[in-house]
C-alpha cells in the first residue's frame, strides 16, 4: 500500500467536472484507489463517492493505492490533481 | 416588471414558451425475477448513456468541450460503480422494479447533496435528479422534452431547467431564459452564459402571470423581465440590445492581451472583490490580480466575529483560485458608520474621524487583529498574498502592525505552520497625513495603494453622503491630484509599486493622467477591466507627460475636469 498527500487547487473544489476527470484517470488502474479527507474515505473510481466527500479548494487529501500497479496509480492521481483537473 | 437575479448578460426580446417538466409517476411495483429486472436496468442505463452522449456531442459543437463537461459528468454517473451497485442491490433486496430502486437510491443521494454547505455541491442534487428522471423516462418509454424543437425567438420560462433540457437549447432559436428558481451557479445559468443567451433566474411569481405566446423582454444585465411590453418599451430595449452587443464585441478583443501602452510601459490591471465568490468574475474579465480584497463582508450580518479558521478558508480559497497571481488583502476597515452587530461598536458623532480601521484593530488585537493576520499569513502559503493596512495616519501604526505580524510569523514557525516569510505589507494611502509622510512611509512599506474615495473625502473635508455638500466632492480637485502625484513620486523614488483601488482607477478621464504620473497598478470592479485595458493600450505615456504638466497648472476642480474630459474625448 502506498499513499501521498496533495492539496486541491481547483477554484470550485472537486465538483462534477474535476471529479469526473479524477475518476476517469483512476479507472485506468487495477489497484484499489481511495482518498482520505478528515474522517471520510472516498472511492476515487466513483464520481458519486468523490462528490460525496465534498472536497473544497485548498483542502488536503491523501491518496491511498493498493494493488499490483499501486505506485503508477498513485503517481497518476497526484499528477492529475496537480495538473489542475482540467481547469 | 419582474425582478430576479441576473444570470447571463444581454437583452432578449421574444415570445414566451412555458416549459413544464413532466416527472414520471413512480410506484413501488414488485419484480419477482431480480435477474431480469437488473438486466432491464442495465439496458436502460446503456440507452440513457447513448442519448446523453449524443446530447453532449451536440452541445460540445455549440459551446466547446468545457460546458459539455457537465453532461460528461452525467455519463460518469450513469456508469458509476457506487450508484449502479446500490440500485442493483436495492432491486435484489427489496424485489422491486428498477424505477422504484432508481427513485430510492438517487433521491437519497440528491438529499445528501442538498444538505451540503457548499452551493456548488448543492447543485449536484440537480444532476442526480436529472439522471433519475431520464432513467425513469427511458424505463417507461417516455420521450423527453426537446428544447431543440422550439421556434426562433422563443423565451423559455420554467420553474427550473434541468441540465439535459438546457443542453438541447439552440442559441439561434432561444432569445432568453427565465426561471423562478435557481441561482447564478445553477447549471442553467452557467450554460446560458456559455451559450450567451440572456437569462434571469429566481424571478419569483412570473409563471402565474405569463401565458404561452406572450411578448416578453429579458434584461440579463439588470435581472429584469418585462411581460407584454409596449411598442415604445420594445423599441427602447431593441436599442439597448444593439448597444450591448456592439460594446461586448469591441471589449472581448481585449481578453488575453497584455496591458501595455503603445510605448511599452506595462501596468497591472487588478480587481476589487468582496468575497471569494467574486474570483470567478475576475477571471472571466481577465483580471491580472486582486488589488483589493475587502474583508468586511466576513464580519457583516452575523452575531459573532468570524473565527481565524473561517477567515483562513476564505483567504486561502481566493489565493489558490488566483493561481499565483497577487492577492492584496485589506485588513478590517470598519467603523461606527456601519451596522456590524458582532463588533459591538458604538455610534459616534464623527465615525470617519473616529474609532475605525487600523485604529480599532490595534486596540482589539486579541479578538480582531491577531486572528485576521494569522488567517492571512496562513493563506499566504497558498498564493501570492499581500497585506494592506487601511486608514494609516502615523508610522507608529504601521510599525506596530509589522511587529504584530513578526510575532505571528514566529508563532507559526514554532507551530510548523506554512506561510510566506517575505509577505509584502503595504498601506492604503488615503489620509492627508499619509500623503504628506509618503516619503517616510515609502521607506518602510512594501507597496502603496491609493484609496481615492477616502482620500478625496479627507482632503476636501466632504462627506459624499451629505446632500448639500456632495457636489464639492471631486477627485479632480487640484489638491487631490497633487496628492496622488506626490504619493506616486514618493513610491517610485523608493522603488516600491504604487497602485490605486478607488473609483478613479477605472475613470477614462483619470487613466491618462495616472499613466503619466507612473501608476503601476489599477484596481477596479471586474466588469470595468476590459474597458480600462482598451483605454490604457491606446496611449503612449511619453505623449501624456505634456498633458499632465498642463493639467497640474490648473487651479480648480472644474478646470481640470473639463480639460481631462476634452483630452479623453468623453
Amino acid at each position: 500500500m502506498v499513499s501521498e498527500k496533495v492539496v486541491i487547487r481547483n477554484l470550485t473544489g472537486l465538483h462534477l467536472r474535476p471529479a469526473g476527470i479524477l475518476c476517469n484517470k483512476a479507472i485506468l488502474y487495477k489497484s484499489r484507489i481511495q482518498f482520505r479527507i478528515g474522517n471520510t474515505t472516498a472511492n476515487a473510481k466513483s464520481v458519486l463517492s468523490v462528490l460525496g466527500a465534498c472536497v473544497k479548494c485548498g483542502d488536503e487529501i491523501e491518496f491511498i493505492c493498493e494493488g499490483e500497479d499501486e505506485k503508477e496509480a498513485l503517481k497518476a492521481m497526484v499528477d492529475v490533481v496537480e495538473s489542475g483537473l482540467g481547469e | 416588471m419582474y425582478k430576479g437575479t441576473e444570470a447571463s448578460a444581454g437583452i432578449g426580446i421574444g415570445k414566451a414558451v412555458l416549459v413544464r417538466s413532466a416527472e414520471p409517476v413512480i410506484r413501488r411495483e414488485l419484480a419477482a425475477d431480480a435477474d431480469a429486472e437488473v438486466e432491464r436496468l442495465r439496458k436502460a442505463l446503456a440507452d440513457t448513456a447513448v442519448r446523453t452522449e449524443k446530447l453532449a456531442s451536440e452541445l460540445a459543437s455549440r459551446t466547446g468541450e468545457k460546458e459539455a463537461g457537465i453532461l460528461q459528468g452525467h455519463l460518469m454517473l450513469l456508469s458509476d460503480p457506487t450508484l449502479i451497485g446500490e440500485i442493483e442491490s436495492f432491486i435484489r433486496k427489496e424485489a422491486v422494479c428498477s424505477e422504484y430502486a432508481v427513485e430510492a437510491v438517487c433521491s437519497a443521494y440528491a438529499g445528501l447533496f442538498s444538505a451540503m454547505d457548499d452551493e456548488r455541491m448543492r447543485q449536484r442534487a440537480a444532476d442526480v435528479k436529472d439522471i433519475k428522471n431520464r432513467l425513469q423516462q427511458v424505463l417507461q418509454g417516455i420521450e423527453p422534452e426537446d428544447a431543440a424543437s422550439l421556434p426562433p425567438g422563443s423565451v423559455i420560462l420554467a420553474k427550473d431547467l434541468t441540465p439535459s433540457m438546457t443542453a438541447g437549447i439552440l442559441p439561434t432559436h432561444i432569445a432568453g431564459i427565465v426561471t423562478e428558481q435557481g441561482s447564478r451557479t445553477s447549471h442553467s445559468a452557467i450554460l446560458a452564459r456559455a451559450l450567451e443567451i440572456p437569462a434571469v433566474v429566481a424571478a419569483a411569481g412570473i409563471l402565474d402571470a405569463v401565458s404561452d405566446g406572450d411578448d416578453i423582454i429579458v434584461d440579463g444585465n439588470a435581472g429584469e423581465v418585462l411581460l407584454r411590453p409596449s411598442e415604445a418599451q420594445k423599441a427602447e430595449y431593441r436599442q439597448k440590445r444593439e448597444q450591448f452587443l456592439r460594446e461586448k464585441k469591441e471589449l472581448e478583443r481585449y481578453i488575453g492581451r497584455p496591458t501595455v501602452t503603445l510605448d511599452g510601459v506595462q501596468v497591472e490591471l487588478a480587481a476589487n472583490i468582496a468575497s471569494p465568490e467574486d474570483v470567478e468574475k475576475v477571471l472571466r474579465y481577465d483580471g491580472e490580480a486582486i488589488g483589493l480584497f475587502r474583508t468586511e463582508f466576513l464580519f457583516m450580518d452575523r452575531t459573532s466575529v468570524p473565527t481565524e479558521e473561517e477567515q483562513f478558508r476564505a483567504y486561502r480559497k481566493t489565493a489558490a483560485a488566483m493561481g499565483g497571481r497577487p492577492v492584496i488583502i485589506r485588513t478590517l476597515d470598519i467603523g461606527g458608520d456601519k451596522e456590524v452587530p458582532c463588533m459591538g461598536l458604538k455610534k459616534e458623532e464623527n465615525p470617519f474621524l473616529g474609532y475605525r480601521a487600523v485604529r480599532l484593530c490595534l486596540d482589539r488585537k486579541e479578538d480582531i487583529y491577531r486572528p485576521q493576520l494569522r488567517a492571512i499569513l496562513r493563506a499566504s502559503a497558498f498564493g501570492a498574498v499581500r497585506i494592506m493596512i487601511p486608514m494609516v495616519t502615523s508610522l507608529e501604526e504601521f510599525r506596530e502592525t509589522r511587529q504584530l505580524i513578526r510575532e505571528i510569523q514566529k508563532e507559526l514557525t514554532e507551530e510548523g505552520t506554512a506561510f510566506d516569510p517575505h509577505i509584502p505589507v503595504g498601506i492604503m494611502v488615503e489620509t492627508p497625513a499619509a500623503v504628506l509622510l509618503a516619503d517616510s512611509f515609502a521607506r518602510e512599506a512594501d507597496f502603496f495603494s491609493i484609496g481615492t474615495n477616502d482620500l478625496t473625502q479627507y482632503t476636501l473635508c466632504v462627506d459624499r453622503g451629505s446632500e448639500k455638500v456632495s457636489d464639492l466632492y471631486s477627485p479632480f480637485h487640484p489638491a487631490v491630484l497633487r496628492s496622488i502625484r506626490h504619493i506616486i513620486t514618493c513610491g517610485r523614488n523608493a522603488g516600491i509599486p504604487v497602485g490605486m483601488c478607488g473609483e478613479a482607477a477605472s475613470d477614462p478621464m483619470m487613466i491618462p493622467l495616472l499613466l503619466a504620473f507612473g501608476l503601476n497598478e489599477f484596481s477596479m470592479s471586474p466588469s470595468a477591466i476590459l474597458q480600462a485595458r482598451k483605454i490604457i493600450t491606446g496611449y503612449r505615456t511619453e505623449d501624456l507627460q505634456e498633458m499632465a504638466a498642463q493639467v497640474m497648472k490648473l487651479e480648480t476642480a472644474g478646470e481640470t475636469e473639463d480639460f481631462l474630459r476634452a483630452f479623453a474625448g468623453c
